[in-house]
């Protein structure tokens, strides 16, 4: 799903990309273990759902299973979620936008890209 | 880590009595006056009541985290000093809220905009909630101590770009702004106010008031968090709370936990407006006429992101200096809902996480970034018919909720609010703005992004919506049927609990509510003293 969000910040080089995927992965367990509970509870039943092959068709209309999804099928599925009319897809979409923008930029490696200079030395 | 010398080491190391940091806290203890929060409210408290001689215990849920811990690091500090990793949300997750979970509260990390409360607000309050000694002339000496106390003045440094576009482009417009006083001293213009001041420039609770508090013997229990309040007689007996301390290792992490009950003659709530209603709903206090927890007020914040031709860095330098409240004047007080205008810091997390869209489209505004305009409005919610707020619950777990419907009503301010900072971008000199809601598109001229706002469905979720100032849910009144504590800060029914923070305001403040809480509660504790019968201080 990450390749979805991010396609266009990621690295494009195969084994560049498999290492940001990686560093992102790490920083998401951490940003999710800091979460409260309830908050842990509910990010916990939405990715149960969407691990499904019928929560992935109800919730991102995604017919192959993620591993053979394609960028082009994640995108569409998360643009299904983004302008759907039901709120539960809605905040399933936005839940996977903010985590995954918040953890991937997150790190050193993604500033230069975005022409930030990181904190000024003291 | 921060090299720069931080009061806090000398202060430990000085005998500060400081519990649950290092040391657990033991089962049982016992205060004249027990202060819940250590933010804007139970900072002030303390240090007044600590000074006129009473046996304070502060009750803080949050860590201590001083300077020396402050690394200017997004990955860092909304997970350690922020409620909810700084993504706490409304039960519909239409509104993030952001708000301070660590000693010193939200006043360890916010942006240091400092506004008295205004004196349409106050005339509001008198006229509705009873309130007839809410003047400007009787809280003015107030607002002066906690001005003097906080080293609140005009802040003499230019603008950095993000501000000084705002006051151009309003300007080009013939709307007014004018530039924000802040709690420093010393500043270094770095821009990192909202992950903790690593220098000490910041006049916070951490570095003021708690520190004051502290070294006048009153105790603080930090990672402590209220459980409830046991109340028999009609009279509040003890705190009881819940020590919870994480220490990750490289292998695992262990947790350490343990009850505290406290026993004490008074109560003072200053947890925040969602964590204050939460606490007395956790404990059943008595509430004949349901007002408790209602009437929370969010200022609900919409956004509007611009690309200038040249950088902008708005990561750099003091993060809120200039604000216009042209469109908070534009109409009556109870009349359509209006909006004060100010810009926020843009750093990558906060940015990544609140841009809309993804993919290639998300990227091209990423690759932007160094030059991003961001314009925010704040919503003044409270002061009309359709403008009641949220209510605060709390779940079966104990932890609270925040319902607040983003009616119609809201979403028409939301929606001018959109249009006004879309042309002040353009009239700034944009060469693209894009309002952030999940339907709008970056838009090249203002024509284009009128036609295209007076058009976007303005529905939640659809519309990014935030918020930094939550207030209300204990407000003040004259009678019991329209406020849950009496204007003297008091609980309605409950003589021996007083509320001290944001959750007092019957409405929002329609300005950063700061000092609005500085001044208050500065007035309410010098009378709270009285009452208990301390040494008369006063906070400078």
């Amino acid at each position: 799903m990450a390749k979805g969000l991010l396609s266009g910040s990621l690295p494009e080089e195969a084994v560049a990309q498999e290492a940001a995927l990686s560093g992102l992965l790490l920083r998401l367990s951490d940003a999710v273990s800091a979460l409260p509970t309830h908050a842990q509870q509910e990010l916990c039943q939405l990715l149960a759902l969407l691990g499904t092959s019928p929560g992935r068709w109800c919730l991102a209309g995604v017919s192959n299973p993620w591993e053979l999804a394609t960028v082009a099928d994640v995108q569409a599925g998360l643009h299904a979620m983004r302008f759907s009319h039901i709120t539960l897809r809605q905040q399933a979409y936005q839940a996977l936008h903010d985590l995954t923008g918040a953890a991937y930029f997150s790190s050193r490696d993604t500033w230069t890209a975005l022409g930030y200079p990181g904190p000024r030395g003291l | 880590m921060s090299k720069l010398p931080d009061p806090w080491l000398v202060g430990l190391a000085k005998g500060w009595q400081v519990l649950g940091h290092s040391i657990p806290p033991p089962a049982t203890l016992k205060a004249d006056v027990v202060v819940i929060g250590t933010g804007a409210g139970g900072g002030v408290t303390a240090e007044l009541l600590a000074r006129a001689g009473l046996r304070v215990i502060m009750l803080e849920e949050g860590p201590l985290k001083t300077s020396k811990d402050f690394n200017q690091l997004e990955s860092e500090a909304y997970p350690a000093l922020y409620q909810e990793s700084a993504a706490r949300k409304t039960d519909d997750k239409a509104i993030n809220i952001l708000q301070g979970r660590c000693v010193g509260g939200s006043t360890t990390v916010n942006w240091t905009s400092s506004f008295r409360t205004p004196s349409a607000t106050l005339t509001f309050w008198r006229n509705r909630f009873g309130l007839a000694g809410m003047t400007e002339e009787a809280m003015a000496p107030y607002f002066q101590e906690a001005e003097r106390r906080l080293n609140i003045g005009a802040w003499l440094t230019s603008p950095n770009e993000n501000n000084e576009l705002l006051r151009k482009g309003a300007s080009r417009l013939g709307i007014s702004s004018d530039s924000i006083p802040r709690n420093v001293k010393g500043c270094w213009n770095l821009g990192s106010c909202g992950m903790g001041c690593p220098t000490n420039a910041k006049q916070s609770m951490l570095l003021t008031t708690v520190p004051t508090a502290l070294d006048r013997g009153a105790v603080l229990l930090v990672n402590t968090r209220a459980l409830r309040l046991n109340l028999a007689q009609g009279r509040i007996q003890s705190v009881m709370a819940e020590y919870l301390s994480q220490k990750v290792h490289l292998t695992h992490t262990e947790k350490t936990s343990g009850a505290v009950e406290i026993k004490c003659e008074h109560v003072v709530v200053a947890g925040g407006a969602i964590n204050s209603p939460a606490l007395l709903l956790r404990s059943s206090m008595p509430d004949p006429y349901q007002v408790l927890g209602r009437r929370t007020f969010l200022h609900p914040v919409v956004m509007s992101a611009a690309v200038m031709e040249h950088e902008v860095a708005g990561w750099q330098g003091a993060p809120q200096t200039i604000y216009s409240d042209h469109f908070l004047e534009t109409q009556p007080i109870d009349g359509q809902m209006g909006y004060k205008l100010e810009v926020p810091p843009i750093h990558p997390v906060i940015f990544a996480s609140s841009i809309p869209g993804y993919g290639e489209p998300q990227a091209a505004l990423l690759k932007s970034f160094a030059n991003q305009h961001i314009l925010l409005a704040l919503l003044r919610d409270g002061f009309h018919d359709e403008s009641v707020g949220g209510r605060v619950g709390v779940r079966a777990d104990g932890s609270p909720t925040l319902h607040y419907p983003l009616n119609d009503f809201v979403m028409d301010g939301a929606r001018r609010a959109l249009l006004s900072m879309a042309e002040i971008q353009f009239a700034a000199g944009a060469k693209q703005v894009l309002p952030v809601h999940e339907m709008a598109k970056p838009y090249t001229n203002w024509g284009e992004a009128k036609d295209a706002i007076f058009r976007l469905p303005m529905l939640p979720l659809q519309t990014r919506v935030v918020s930094a100032h939550v207030m209300g849910g204990c407000g003040m009144a004259d009678s019991p049927q329209l406020g849950v504590t009496r204007p003297d800060g008091a609980h309605w029914q409950i003589p021996n609990l007083s509320v001290h923070d944001g959750s007092l305001f019957p409405t929002s403040i329609g300005a950063n509510p700061q000092l609005s809480i500085y001044g208050l509660v500065n007035r309410l504790t010098q009378n709270l003293i009285r009452r208990l019968g301390g040494r008369p201080e006063a906070l400078a």
